[in-house]
């Protein structure tokens, strides 16, 4: 679907109005009538309403699960609610990019460091769509230096900064977290080996994979999703939330290497090294800068060359997708907290060489790293993409995160990456072929981190859920669940010899997102008392089987600060205990809370809104 | 697995279709049709090329109907669910292993033999009237629900309730998913075509029970079974169902006007003469 030049219009679905027009009022029964509604409240005496995006249960029940015990829990304080279902693509595009909603259920993809939150709270981000900040939250006095400098301090020093965030994330609320699932997934150990290498959400699961048998020529691995058959755009927001086929796809500069100890960082890949320069405490206007070198004769898929200015164009295009020839820039919907730790204007490739780039970044070594995951575009592909997309506009508009150049998949899906795009066919697979080319299968490489692609295909089958997807790998017919397995699957996984059970570490969490620019949920007293009408401790033993655990703040392990982490002995949440016990609703302290808020009820047990 | 999955429903509906055959249509029909055969298949050719075309036009635009309907936007689950949401709970909450095996064996056998073995129960009568009132009915069904799920966007229970509605069929027998998948795309549930197509067999059999009395109760009951199941099983939710019904009757009266108002062969007589000779002439 191509751009429209006009965006949304005052926030209301531009389709369900184009469907209400063409349909006559009566039949919209949908989009429009929330929209309306939600006007219509905001300065009467009606009943409160609020509409809850989820998506359906084929491939994520507990999504929708956690939505409807939340809504639930709304109506017994006596909130109008509606359940929102879309497809896992239309549920990212009401969200992200066209900020239809009051509250979603969703799953952040989140990162194993905590800087990840500039991306999710910056205010810089609130007016853009995409994964920046979908809750179009601002607070630039409180968060935004926070979250600057932290991506400058090191040690303790950036530990009290991110402590701080948290802190006030967890009195602000502008999202909740509410879990995070344990990452199972099942493999048959009688055709690879080497499944415990590499997280399987990531390229690193699907490299290394020693075929047992000469004869073995392809890797059947099982999506429940399926994204991958339609689009692998990398710089779409809604084909995926995470997951290994960009970076499959497309090599990065560096990659995440996690060792043994659960330590992780970030190791050169397609940058065979970088060197840091950092400006000396008497040269206060100099920047940290990066000199990477990129490994030589690395070639895309076409066979042309990657060079350093394929890596200079990466990050400018990510800053801006229309190069500047838009009316106005129009950033990536996807990569931009991390584009932002460097400063892509200063980006300097080297006079003397091909392979040699000076890139200043705007932080400290260890978290400007993270910038270097980000895939590398080729650059003859995407400004031929763009040109034609100029030529035949004309009129140059570029609506951010919206426009045709990031939302198709018709671009080529060329990178340099291990694997090449082979074929797709929709709602059925999607083929990668071993890249023979790539650096990682020379013989004179150093670094066991090094791990090359070794099956000749990979090819990523849809199937319609967990349980068929694990009855499909014991049977024979698939080697690995590539999705993250639902909870309620795992038991199902028998112990016969040659089925692995994996369990990877997960930074991944389910959370309540609020859109803090529509009232009521532009309150924060309000997003308080909604956030307490979950009960953390029940979803986790009743919708996740205990396969998950609960969360008050969206970091993962040693970043969580003490007086955020899981309280075992009361199991309740340390900022907003659930109103209530074991999943059932306290409504009387409920709706205390809501009357404390400003939300009062009506004789009839209806909340009202505020104004 | 699909392979394996076809091919027990293959071998299943077969049996029950002979079973059926020898109980309910006699050796005498047999009898006449091993003379008559080429006549009647003749007389059904036409509305049967239909049919396969509006098969092989559904399979196609199934690929391009859900992104139209992304398109159009009509999401009527939420509507639905407030309407509705409690009935399938209480039809849940009535679940045994036993039931639901009953219904899982209904949802997928008793559906594609209560679909078929009317084909061969109408063809074995003289009067082709019947069956091609068949064929045409299923043809309207899959013509319209096609339509209808072009533009209504709807989840069924067991996406929106999987709690409570435990997504019975494909819990106890994940691969059915296979099979499903390969007809239905989980957004399309307004109307339930399965029911819309069980209810048009049962309609017809109501109309020729004269002829077959006692298949007339064996596809009422087996027309309500499969009804139940679709909600039972957390596929449909009651909105579907009768619109599925509305559907099946909607076509039914429509196959009873259509049919016989234009013979394909006497058009072809009046304006095709040679071909009508050379028909004439391989007799």
């Amino acid at each position: 679907m191509n751009c429209d030049t006009n965006g949304p219009v005052d926030g209301v679905d531009r389709r369900s109005v184009l469907a209400a027009g063409a349909a006559g009022l009566s039949l919209s029964l949908s989009g429009c009538i929330d929209t309306v509604r939600s006007v219509v409240n905001d300065d009467g005496d009606d009943q409160l309403s609020l509409s809850i995006v989820t998506v359906p249960a084929d491939g994520d029940r507990e999504n929708v699960r956690i939505a409807r015990h939340l809504e639930s829990n709304l109506e017994a304080v006596g909130v109008d609610v509606t359940l929102t279902m879309r497809s896992r693509s239309e549920f990212l595009e009401k969200v992200l990019i066209d900020h239809d909603f009051d509250l979603y259920v969703g799953r952040h993809p989140a990162d194993y460091d905590p800087d990840f939150l500039y991306e999710a709270l910056h205010s810089t981000y609130a007016d853009e769509a995409g994964w920046q900040n979908p809750f179009r939250y601002s607070n630039p006095t409180f968060f935004d230096p926070l979250l600057e400098e932290q991506r400058r301090a090191e040690g303790e020093e950036r530990r009290a900064r991110i402590d701080s965030v948290l802190d006030g994330l967890a009195e602000e609320k502008p999202f909740e977290p509410i879990c995070r699932p344990g990452e199972y997934r099942v493999a048959r150990t009688d055709r690879f080996d080497g499944w415990d290498d590499g997280h399987l959400a990531t390229r690193r699961g699907y490299l290394g994979l020693d075929p047992l048998d000469e004869e073995i020529d392809r890797l059947d691995a099982l999506v429940t999703d399926a994204r991958p058959s339609q689009n692998v755009n990398p710089l779409s927001a809604t084909a995926r939330e995470r997951g290994p086929i960009v970076d499959l796809l497309y090599d990065s500069l560096g990659t995440v290497h996690s060792s043994d100890d659960g330590e992780h960082e970030i190791a050169e890949w397609l940058a065979e090294s970088w060197e840091w320069e950092t400006p000396s405490d008497d040269e206060p206007g100099e920047k940290t800068i990066a000199t990477v070198t990129l490994r030589e004769d690395c070639t895309f898929h076409d066979g042309e060359p990657v060079t350093a200015a394929d890596v200079a164009f990466t990050y400018r295009f990510i800053a801006d997708t229309a190069l500047g020839q838009a009316d106005s820039p129009s950033p990536a919907p996807r990569y931009r907290g991390l584009t932002s730790l460097i400063d892509e204007h200063g980006i300097e490739i080297d006079d003397e060489s091909d392979y040699r780039l000076r890139i200043p970044v705007e932080a400290d070594r260890a978290v400007a790293e993270r910038a270097f995951t980000v895939p590398i575009l080729p650059r003859h592909i995407w400004r031929e993409e763009l040109r034609d997309r100029i030529d035949t506009a004309g009129d140059v508009t570029a609506p951010q995160g919206q426009w045709g150049l990031v939302t198709t998949s018709s671009v080529d899906p060329i990178g340099s990456g291990p694997y090449q795009f082979e074929s797709q066919s929709d709602r059925d697979y999607l083929a990668l072929e071993r890249f023979d080319d790539h650096f990682t299968r020379r013989e004179d490489l150093d670094g066991d981190h090094l791990l090359a692609p070794m099956v000749e295909e990979l090819r990523f089958n849809v199937d319609p859920g967990s349980s068929s997807s694990i009855a499909r790998v014991e049977s024979g017919a698939a080697d690995v669940t590539s999705s993250m397995l639902e909870t309620h699957a795992i038991n199902e996984i028998s112990d016969e010899p040659e089925i692995q059970r994996l369990e990877d570490p997960s930074w991944t969490f389910y959370h309540l997102g609020f859109n803090t620019r529509v009232p009521p949920c532009s309150n924060p007293h309000f997003r308080r008392a909604v956030s307490q009408l979950i009960d953390k401790k029940w979803v986790v033993e009743e919708i996740f089987y205990d396969h998950a655990e609960p969360i008050a703040t969206p970091v993962a392990d040693e970043w969580v600060p003490d007086e955020l982490a899981w309280d075992d002995d009361t199991s309740e949440d340390p900022v907003t205990p659930f109103v209530g016990t074991d999943g059932s609703l306290n409504v009387e302290a409920a709706r205390a809370a809501f009357d404390a808020a400003g939300y009062a009820s009506d004789s009839d047990g209806r909340l009202l809104g505020r104004y | 697995m699909l392979v394996r999955v076809l091919l027990q429903l293959t071998v299943v509906v077969t049996l029950m279709i002979l079973i059926s055959t020898a109980l309910f249509v006699g050796r005498y029909r047999l009898r006449d049709t091993r003379v008559e055969w080429r006549s009647r298949i003749r007389a059904a050719a036409p509305i049967t090329i239909a049919l396969a075309v509006v098969l092989l036009f559904n399979s196609v635009a199934r690929q391009i109907v859900p992104d139209l309907s992304w398109m159009i936007d009509w999401n009527f689950t939420e509507p639905i669910y407030d309407i509705e949401g409690e009935f399938i709970l209480w039809l849940q909450s009535q679940a045994t292993p036993a039931v639901t095996a009953y219904f899982s064996f209904i949802y997928i056998y008793g559906y594609v033999f209560l679909l078929i073995f009317p084909v061969v129960a109408y063809f074995a009568l003289s009067n082709t009237r019947p069956l091609r009132e068949l064929l045409t009915a299923y043809t309207l069904n899959y013509a319209l629900g096609l339509l209808l799920y072009t533009f209504v966007i709807a989840y069924g229970p067991r996406n929106m309730m999987p709690d409570l509605v435990e997504a019975l069929l494909y819990d106890t027998y994940p691969q059915y998913q296979h099979l499903t998948r390969q007809v239905n795309r989980n957004t399309n549930v307004f109307p339930s075509l399965h029911t819309s197509l069980a209810a048009t067999v049962s309609f017809l059999a109501y109309r020729t029970r004269e002829i077959y009395p006692t298949w007339n109760l064996l596809a009422a009951g087996l027309g309500v079974s499969v009804a139940i199941s679709t909600m039972y099983l957390g596929i449909h939710w009651v909105i579907d169902v009768l619109a599925g019904i509305v559907l099946a009757y909607i076509s039914v009266e429509l196959a009873g006007v259509l049919v016989g108002r234009w013979s394909l062969s006497e058009w072809l007589d009046g304006h095709v003469p040679s071909l009508g000779a050379f028909r004439d002439s391989n007799e």
